[in-house]
C-alpha cells in the first residue's frame, strides 16, 4: 500500500489581508508546490475545508481548479467546523494510500476580516441547535467557559495554572513565521484582560484572523509520512456528552487510539503535540485524556514547565490556536506545518530530535476530533 | 395500513416535526422530556428514537426542577440579544442536561445550586421561524 508523504508546505502570515481568498490560496499552493518540487500539473486531487459562509466565492474548489488549470481525479470541500481541515487531510491521505491518486493538494483559506463582528456572532448563534440552543444567544467562549468552570470545580484547578498555558503558547508563537503576535505575555496580564465569558478572559480566547496554508501530499517517499489517522465523535453537540463530565473530552481517546493503531506506534513514542486547543483548559484536559498527566493535573504540569519546548512532552511549540492566531479552517493545516517543521528541524521553536508528532483538530466543544500522526521517514 | 396512514406520530415512513409537541406542551406549562420504555433513560430534546438505545421513544412530563451543572456570563453575542447574559447547563431531576438562560444575580450562582424551570415569554429579536410566538424556558435559582 502506498504511504502518504508530506512533500511540501506553504503558508502565509496570519493577519488582515486585502488579497482575495483565491489569490491567497494560489500563493500558498505555489509555495507548497515549489517546496515539494512538484509542478502544479502533477496535482490530481484538491482537498479543502469548505471556506467560511461569508466567503463570497462559492464552489471554491471548482473555481480554483478551473483558474489554475488543474486536472484532478477528486476535489472535495468539507465543512464540519474546526475539524474540516483535519478531515480534508484525512481524505487526501486515504486517497493516496488507496492508490486512487498520487499527488494531493490539501488547501485551506479563511478571511475573518471580511465579516462584521455582529454577523460573525449571528453565525455562531446559528451553529447551536436551532430550536433549543440558538434562541438563548449562546457563544463559543460561553460554552468553553462552562467546561472551564467544571474543570476548576471538579479538580480544584488553580486559575493561574490555566493562564500559564496561554503564557507558554504565546511565548512559543512569538517567533512562528505565521504568528499573529510578536511578544509573549504573563499570567497577571492574562487574568487581567477583559472578561469575555466568565471565567474566560480575552487572552485565553483565540484571535480570529486571515490566513492560508497548503500541503502537497505524495505517494513518493519524500518528506515526513502521515502514518496514522483517526476520528471520533461521541453523541454531543456543543453541550457535552450525556452522563459524562464536561471536564473530560470523550472524543479524544477513541480518536487517538485509532490513529495510534493505524500508525502501529504508541503514545509514548510521540515527541511533540501540536493540538487544536482553542482555550487553555482544553489543552490541559487533552493532555490528561492522552494519559500524559493525571486528571486535573494538566494545567499544573504546564505551570511546572513539563509541556514547554524543553519539557517532558512539548505541547504547541508553534503556539497553537492561542499563541499563533486562529483562522479555524486553516488551523489544522498550520498544525501539520508545525509538525513538518519539527521533523525537518526548521521550526522557530525547535524541539531537539523530533521523529513523531501528533496533531489534532476539533469541532464544537471538542464534540468531534481528528488525530494525525506524522513521522520522520527513515533514510 | 402503514403507521403514517394510521396517524401514528411515531411513524418511520413519514417525516414530521417531532419536537413541535415540546413547544405545544411548553405553551401549556409542561416541560416534556423524551422517555424510553426499553432502557428507562430520559433524554432531551425529545426525539422519536431513544438516543441511548435506539428503541422507539415516547415523551414524559418533567418535574421541572434540577441543579446548576455549570454556567457562564457572556459579555457579547449576536445583536439580537442584550449583554451580558447568563447561560448555563441545568441537570434536570430526571437526568438530562439542558442549556438555558439562568435568572438571578450572577454573583449568587454556584455549581450545584437547585433551580426551578420556568416557562418564559420570548422577547429577543431573534428569528425563531415557525416557533415565533412560542414561549421559551429558563432556570430560576430556588
Amino acid at each position: 500500500m502506498p504511504e502518504a508523504h508530506i512533500a511540501g508546505i506553504g503558508t502565509h502570515p496570519l493577519g488582515t489581508h486585502d488579497v482575495p481568498e483565491r489569490d491567497l490560496a494560489t500563493h500558498v499552493t505555489r509555495q507548497a508546490s515549489a517546496d515539494a518540487g512538484v509542478p502544479l500539473s502533477d496535482i490530481d486531487g484538491v482537498y479543502m475545508p469548505k471556506p467560511r459562509p461569508w466567503t463570497k466565492q462559492k464552489f471554491f474548489s471548482t473555481a480554483f481548479v478551473g483558474y489554475l488549470g488543474l486536472d484532478v481525479t477528486q476535489n472535495l470541500e468539507i465543512y464540519t467546523g474546526g475539524t474540516s481541515g483535519g478531515k480534508a487531510m484525512h481524505s487526501a491521505v486515504a486517497d493516496v494510500r488507496s492508490g486512487r491518486l498520487d499527488t494531493a493538494l490539501v488547501l485551506a483559506v479563511e478571511r475573518d476580516s471580511v465579516v462584521e463582528t455582529e454577523r460573525y456572532f449571528e453565525y455562531i448563534v446559528s451553529i447551536f441547535d436551532r430550536e433549543f440552543g440558538s434562541p438563548f444567544g449562546p457563544s463559543v467562549p460561553g460554552v468553553y467557559a462552562q467546561s472551564l468552570r467544571r474543570y476548576m470545580y471538579e479538580y480544584d484547578v488553580d486559575r493561574e495554572d490555566v493562564a500559564s498555558i496561554v503564557v507558554k503558547n504565546r511565548e512559543n508563537g512569538a517567533t512562528t513565521p505565521e504568528g499573529l503576535f510578536d511578544s509573549s505575555t504573563d499570567v497577571e496580564s492574562v487574568l487581567g484582560s477583559d472578561v469575555i465569558a466568565d471565567p474566560l478572559r480575552l487572552y485565553e480566547c483565540p484571535a480570529l484572523c486571515d490566513g492560508a496554508a497548503a500541503i502537497v501530499l505524495t505517494s513518493d517517499p519524500v518528506g515526513p509520512r502521515v502514518t496514522g489517522i483517526g476520528h471520533h465523535h461521541p453523541p454531543s453537540h456543543l453541550s457535552g456528552v450525556p452522563d459524562t463530565s464536561m471536564a473530560t473530552l470523550p472524543a479524544v481517546g477513541p480518536s487517538v487510539d485509532e490513529a495510534v493503531s493505524d500508525a502501529g506506534t504508541a503514545i509514548e513514542a510521540v515527541d511533540v503535540l501540536e493540538p487544536y486547543a482553542p482555550f487553555p483548559h482544553i489543552e490541559a484536559i487533552l493532555t490528561e485524556e492522552l494519559g500524559l498527566f493525571e486528571r486535573g493535573e494538566g494545567a499544573a504540569a504546564c505551570a511546572r514547565g513539563e509541556t514547554r519546548p524543553d519539557g517532558r512532552i512539548p505541547v504547541s511549540p508553534s503556539g497553537g490556536c492561542i499563541g499563533r492566531g486562529h483562522p479555524a479552517m486553516v488551523t489544522p493545516l498550520l498544525n501539520y506545518v508545525g509538525a513538518v517543521r519539527q521533523i525537518r528541524g526548521t521550526a522557530s521553536t525547535q524541539v531537539p530530535d523530533v521523529e513523531t508528532v501528533l496533531t489534532t483538530s476539533e469541532h464544537g466543544h471538542v464534540d468531534g476530533m481528528t488525530t494525525t500522526i506524522i513521522e520522520a521517514t527513515s533514510t | 395500513m402503514t403507521d403514517h396512514e394510521s396517524g401514528d406520530d411515531t411513524t418511520t415512513d413519514g417525516a414530521e416535526w417531532y419536537t413541535k409537541r415540546f413547544w405545544d406542551a411548553l405553551r401549556s406549562g409542561t416541560f416534556l422530556l423524551g422517555s424510553c420504555d426499553t432502557c428507562q433513560d430520559a433524554h432531551f430534546p425529545p426525539a422519536p428514537v431513544c438516543p441511548h438505545c435506539g428503541a422507539d421513544a415516547d415523551t414524559t412530563a418533567a418535574e421541572g426542577t434540577g441543579t446548576l451543572y455549570s454556567f457562564s456570563r457572556q459579555h457579547r453575542t449576536a445583536p439580537a440579544f442584550d449583554s451580558p447574559i447568563t447561560i448555563g447547563t441545568v441537570e434536570l431531576a430526571e437526568g438530562p442536561r439542558v442549556l438555558m438562560r439562568i435568572q438571578g444575580a450572577y454573583e449568587s450562582l454556584e455549581i450545584g445550586k437547585e433551580v426551578e424551570i420556568l416557562v418564559t415569554e420570548y422577547r429577543e429579536d431573534y428569528d425563531r421561524g415557525p416557533l415565533s410566538g412560542y414561549p421559551m424556558f429558563a432556570a430560576r435559582p430556588e
